[in-house]
C-alpha cells in the first residue's frame, strides 16, 4: 500500500512540474513585473536595471530554472503589489480559504448524502420531486446572486424588520473580534451557505444516482430475500457502498475549491485564495500570480491523488497494483 | 479490514476534525488579527467601508498611490504643510496646524526660495518635535530614493536648509509654480529621527506606529481592516472618536448591503452603476452628498501619433460623432449630473481653466461628414475609408470596470452610426498604465486622470518633451503623443510662473489649443459620492482631495 502511495505521488511530480512551467511561461508572457515602475514614470535605465536584477532578460527556461530553485527552497519572491513575501501572503489566504472549504465540504457532504439517500429510497415521492426541483434550482443559481439575496434576506432584512442593533448574521470578513465562537459562526453562515448550495445540489444528484444503482443490485435483493430488516439493508449495505463514488467526486471537487472561491470571497470580503488571485490579477502582480497558480495546481493534483487512493482503498474491486 | 470499516474510520476522522475545529474555531479564525475590531454601533467607535485596500503604506514608493491609502491612513497620520479647504465656493490651500505662519515665497539670486516656519507645538506621537530636518529627509528620500511614485517638484529642489529646527528653507534649482503641493497632498512629511539610516520602505509598507496627525495606526490586518486610534500627542484638535475602523469591502453591492445592514456607518463608493442605482433606490437613515466639483477627469485619451488619429480632422470628427451629454446622463443623470465636462482641467481647477473649451463638440453628424470628406475619406459599407484603410480603431480601458464598459458600448454604437468601426479591447489596469499607454500601442483609451492638488499642470501629459522616448529615457507621461509647438510654451509657463494671473492666462489659452486640436476628449468629472449614517455627527461632506475623511477627527459616533 505504502509503495503504491509513493509511486502515485511520484507520478504527480512531473504533472506539477509541467503545470508550473506552463504557468510560469503564461504569466511571464502576460504580465510585466516592471509595469508599475513604467506607470510611475521611472526612467528607462532604472527599469532596465530592475529587469536585469529580476533576470527578465534571460532565456525563459533559465528564468524558470532559477525561479523553481528558489521556489523549492521556500523563496517564493516578493509581491510587486504589496512588497510582502508571497509565501506569507499565500499562507494567510490559504488559511482563510481552508476554513470556508472545511465547513462547506462538511455541511455539503452531510446534506448531500441525506438528500441523495432519501431521494433514492423514496424515489418518485413528493419529497423526491421537491428535492430534485430544488437541486436543479441550486445548480442554476449564480453564486454572486444567491450571496446578495442571502445577505438581504438573512442579515440586512431581519435587522431592519425587527429593529435589531446588529444583523443576525454578519457578512464582512470571517471574524470581528468581539470574538468568541458565536461571532465566528455568525460570520461563517452566509459564505458557507453560498458555497454549499451549488455543491449540495451536485453531490446530492450524484448520491441519489449511486444509491439507486446500489439498491437495484443483486446483493441488496439477496439481503432483502434473506429477511434483513429494511433499515439495515439501506444503511449497512446500500449507503456504505453508494458513498464510494461520492467520496471520489468530493476529493476531486475539494482540490478545485481551493482556487475557485473568487466570487464568494469577494462578496464577503474574505481575504482568501480567490480574493488574493483577483487582487493580484488586477494589479498585474506576476510574482504572486505565478506562485498562486502553482499552489492551486498542486492542490488539484494532490486531491486527484487522494481521490485515486480513496477509491482504491474503499472499493476492494479496485486492485492496487 | 472490510470497506465499511474503512469508511467508518474515514468518517470518524472527519468528525474528529470537526470536533477539534469546533473547539478551536474562534481562536483559529483570526490568527493574524492582533487587535479586536469593533462592530459598527459600538459606543464612540466608527466603522467605515473602504472599497479598496492600499497595497502599501510607504507613501512615496511606487507601490503607493492608491486613493484609499491617502484616505484611510496617510492623511490621518502624516503631517502636511497645507490643507485644502473651501472658501467662497473655491477650493484653496490653507496653512495646516503644522505651520506657525503661512509659508513665504521669495526669489534669492534668481532662485525660488520657500520658507516654512513650523509650529513649535508640533510633535510626532513619541513627543519628538517635527523639525526642518524632517523636511530635508523627506525631500532627500523623494528626490534621490529608488522606486519613487512621483518626484514632480521635489526634483527641482536644490537644497533644504535645516539649520533652524523650526524653519525649513527650501531652495529650488528651477522655478516650480506648484510649490504648495510639496510636503503635503499624498506624501506628507516623514520623521527623520525614526527613519534616517533605515530601510524606509520596510519600516512603513505594512503600516507604522508613529504619527504626526490626529490618529495613529493601531493595526492593519491585511485584507480585513485598518484600525486608527487617537494620537495622544497631537497638538491640533483631538479626535472625538476613540477608534475608527476602515473595513475593506471590495464588492460594491455588498458594500451597500453592509451599510444598510449596519456593518459599516459610512461609505465612499466609486460612481459605478451599482452605486448610482443603490442611491437612486433610496437609503434609509442616511445622509449623502454628490460632489461634481472633483479633481477627476474621465476622458477619451487619443493617441495622436496613431492612425487614424494622426489626422486633426478625424479627431475632430470623432468628437462631433459622440453625444457626450447623453453618456453623462446615462451614467449619472439620476445623481443630477447631466452635462459633459468641457475642459481637460478638472472642476477644482476651474479658476485656472476654460471650462467651456470643448463645449463646441456636440453631436453633429453633418459636421462629421464634412470634416471626413474634406480630409479625403469616403464611406464604403457605412465605414469611412481612405487610401484603402478603414476608419477602424479600438478603445482600451481597465477591464472589469462596469461604468467604463457601459460607456464603451454606447460609444461603439454612436461612432458606428457616424461611420467609425470601433472595437473594445480592455486590459487590466497595470497592463494599460504600465505597458500599453507608455508604449503607445493603443489608439484610444478611456480612463481618468486624478488631480491631488490645486495646481494646474498639463505639461506632464501634453508637452512634446514628455512624449516617452530616448530624450527622457522613456519616462515621459505624454501618452497621447501630443506634439504642438504652440502648446508647449504655454504649458511650461503654467508650470514655472509664480504669477497667478500669468498662469491663469496661459492655462486658458492652452485649453483652447487643446480643444481646437481635439487632442483628447473630456467626458465627465466622475462625481464623488459620500454616504453616512445619521447616527454619526461631524461629517461635513466631500473634499476633492481628502474625500469625506478630511475632518475625520471631528466625526463622532453616539
Amino acid at each position: 500500500m505504502l509503495s503504491h502511495v509513493g509511486r502515485r505521488a511520484l507520478y504527480s511530480i512531473p504533472v506539477i512540474l509541467v503545470a508550473s512551467f506552463l504557468t510560469f511561461a503564461f504569466v511571464r508572457a502576460t504580465f510585466d513585473p516592471t509595469a508599475k515602475l513604467r506607470q510611475s514614470g521611472t526612467a528607462g535605465s532604472a527599469i532596465r536595471d530592475e529587469r536585469q536584477r529580476l533576470g527578465l532578460n534571460e532565456p525563459l527556461v533559465q528564468q524558470y530554472g532559477s525561479w523553481l530553485g528558489k521556489f523549492l527552497h521556500g523563496d517564493w519572491g516578493t509581491s510587486e503589489r504589496t512588497h510582502d513575501p508571497v509565501s506569507s501572503q499565500i499562507a494567510s489566504a490559504l488559511w482563510n480559504t481552508t476554513q470556508l472549504v472545511f465547513w462547506g465540504v462538511l455541511i455539503s457532504a452531510l446534506a448531500a448524502v441525506a438528500i441523495g439517500v432519501y431521494s433514492a429510497i423514496r424515489q418518485y415521492s413528493a419529497l423526491d420531486y421537491t428535492f430534485t426541483g430544488l437541486t436543479f434550482i441550486g445548480l442554476a443559481l449564480p453564486p454572486f446572486w444567491f450571496a446578495l439575496i442571502a445577505i438581504e434576506f438573512l442579515a440586512v432584512g431581519p435587522k431592519q424588520w425587527f429593529h435589531l442593533t446588529q444583523p443576525p448574521l454578519f457578512f464582512v470578513n470571517l471574524h470581528s473580534s468581539s470574538g468568541g465562537i458565536i461571532d465566528y459562526f455568525r460570520h461563517l453562515v452566509l459564505p458557507v451557505l453560498t458555497l454549499t448550495v451549488g455543491i449540495v445540489a451536485g453531490w446530492s444528484r450524484f448520491q441519489r444516482a449511486a444509491m439507486l444503482d446500489v439498491m437495484s443490485s443483486a446483493y441488496i435483493r439477496t439481503a432483502r430475500a434473506k429477511g434483513v430488516p429494511r433499515r439495515r439493508v439501506v444503511w449497512r449495505h446500500g449507503v456504505r457502498n453508494a458513498l464510494v463514488p461520492l467520496v471520489t467526486v468530493m476529493a476531486l471537487d475539494i482540490g478545485a475549491l481551493f482556487g475557485g472561491l473568487i466570487i464568494t470571497e469577494k462578496i464577503f470580503s474574505i481575504p482568501g485564495m480567490g480574493k488574493l488571485f483577483f487582487d493580484s490579477l488586477l494589479a498585474g502582480d506576476a510574482t504572486t500570480l505565478t506562485a498562486w497558480l502553482v499552489v492551486t495546481a498542486a492542490f488539484v493534483v494532490a486531491w486527484n491523488l487522494v481521490a485515486d487512493l480513496a477509491h482504491g482503498w474503499l472499493d476492494p474491486r479496485v486492485r492496487i497494483a | 479490514m472490510n470497506p465499511p470499516r474503512r469508511l467508518r474510520v474515514a468518517v470518524t476522522a472527519v468528525l474528529g476534525g470537526l470536533g477539534v475545529a469546533l473547539l478551536a474555531g474562534p481562536a483559529l479564525a483570526a490568527p493574524a488579527a492582533p487587535v479586536a475590531a469593533p462592530r459598527a454601533g459600538t459606543r464612540g467607535q466608527i466603522v467605515i467601508g473602504a472599497e479598496q485596500e492600499p497595497d502599501c503604506a510607504d507613501w512615496i514608493d511606487a507601490c503607493a498611490g492608491a486613493s484609499w491609502g491617502l484616505w484611510t491612513m496617510q492623511e490621518q497620520t502624516m503631517p502636511r504643510v497645507f490643507d485644502i479647504v473651501q472658501r467662497g465656493g473655491q477650493w484653496v490651500y490653507a496653512p495646516s496646524v503644522l505651520m506657525a505662519a503661512p509659508p513665504t515665497l521669495t526669489t534669492t539670486n534668481g532662485a525660488q526660495v520657500v520658507t516654512y516656519r513650523l509650529n513649535p507645538k508640533a510633535v510626532w506621537s513619541d513627543g519628538t518635535p517635527i523639525t526642518s530636518t524632517d523636511f530635508r529627509y523627506t525631500w532627500d528620500q523623494i528626490a534621490h530614493g529608488a522606486n519613487i511614485f512621483d518626484r514632480t517638484g521635489y526634483d527641482r529642489i536644490g537644497s533644504v536648509n535645516d539649520t533652524d529646527p523650526h524653519t525649513a528653507v527650501v531652495t529650488f534649482t528651477r522655478t516650480f509654480a506648484g510649490w504648495r503641493q510639496l510636503f503635503g497632498s499624498g506624501y506628507g512629511i516623514f520623521p527623520s529621527h525614526l527613519l534616517a539610516g533605515k530601510d524606509r520602505d520596510a519600516a512603513m509598507k505594512d503600516g507604522y506606529s508613529w504619527s504626526g496627525g490626529p490618529f495613529k495606526i493601531q493595526a492593519w490586518d491585511k485584507g480585513v481592516d485598518v484600525i486608527l486610534v487617537p494620537n495622544p500627542n497631537y497638538w491640533g484638535p483631538k479626535p472625538k472618536s476613540s477608534r475608527v475602523t476602515f473595513k475593506f469591502l471590495t464588492d460594491t453591492a455588498a458594500e451597500f448591503q453592509a451599510f444598510q445592514g449596519g456593518e459599516v456607518q459610512a461609505i465612499y463608493p466609486a460612481p459605478q452603476p451599482d452605486a448610482v442605482r443603490a442611491i437612486k433606490a433610496g437609503l434609509t437613515d442616511a445622509n449623502s452628498v454628490v460632489n461634481a466639483a472633483t479633481g477627476n477627469i474621465e476622458a477619451l485619451w487619443i493617441n495622436n501619433a496613431a492612425f487614424p488619429f494622426d489626422s486633426v480632422a478625424v479627431r475632430q470628427a470623432v468628437a462631433y460623432a459622440i453625444d457626450r451629454d447623453a453618456i453623462v446622463r446615462l451614467l449619472f443623470g439620476s445623481l443630477g449630473l447631466t452635462t459633459a465636462t468641457n475642459s481637460l482641467n478638472p472642476p477644482i481647477l476651474a479658476a485656472y481653466s476654460d471650462q467651456r473649451a470643448f463645449a463646441g463638440y456636440r453631436l453633429d453628424l453633418k459636421h462629421v461628414d464634412a470634416l471626413m470628406s474634406a480630409d479625403g475619406w469616403r464611406k464604403n459599407g457605412g465605414i469611412w475609408q481612405k487610401n484603402g484603410r478603414a476608419a477602424r480603431f479600438s478603445i482600451q480601458s481597465t477591464a472589469g470596470d462596469k461604468r467604463r464598459e457601459l460607456t464603451e458600448q454606447v460609444l461603439q454604437a454612436q461612432l458606428r452610426r457616424a461611420g467609425f468601426d470601433v472595437t473594445i479591447q480592455n486590459v487590466d489596469s497595470n497592463t494599460l498604465f504600465g505597458q500599453v499607454l507608455p508604449a503607445g500601442t493603443y489608439q484610444m483609451g478611456l480612463y481618468a486622470e486624478v488631480v491631488t492638488d490645486l495646481d494646474p499642470g498639463l505639461c506632464t501629459t501634453f508637452c512634446s518633451g514628455n512624449i516617452p522616448g530616448p530624450a527622457n529615457d522613456n519616462s515621459g507621461a505624454n501618452w497621447t503623443r501630443t506634439n504642438l509647438a504652440t502648446l508647449d510654451p504655454l504649458l511650461e509657463q503654467v508650470d514655472t510662473s509664480t504669477n497667478d494671473a500669468t498662469r491663469i492666462s496661459a492655462s486658458k489659452a492652452a485649453d483652447q489649443i487643446l480643444a481646437a486640436q481635439q487632442v483628447t476628449l473630456p467626458l465627465d468629472p466622475l462625481p464623488n459620492l459620500a454616504i453616512w449614517s445619521k447616527q454619526i455627527s461631524g461629517v461635513q461632506g466631500d473634499n476633492p482631495v481628502y474625500a469625506m475623511f478630511w475632518n475625520l477627527s471631528r466625526w463622532q459616533a453616539p
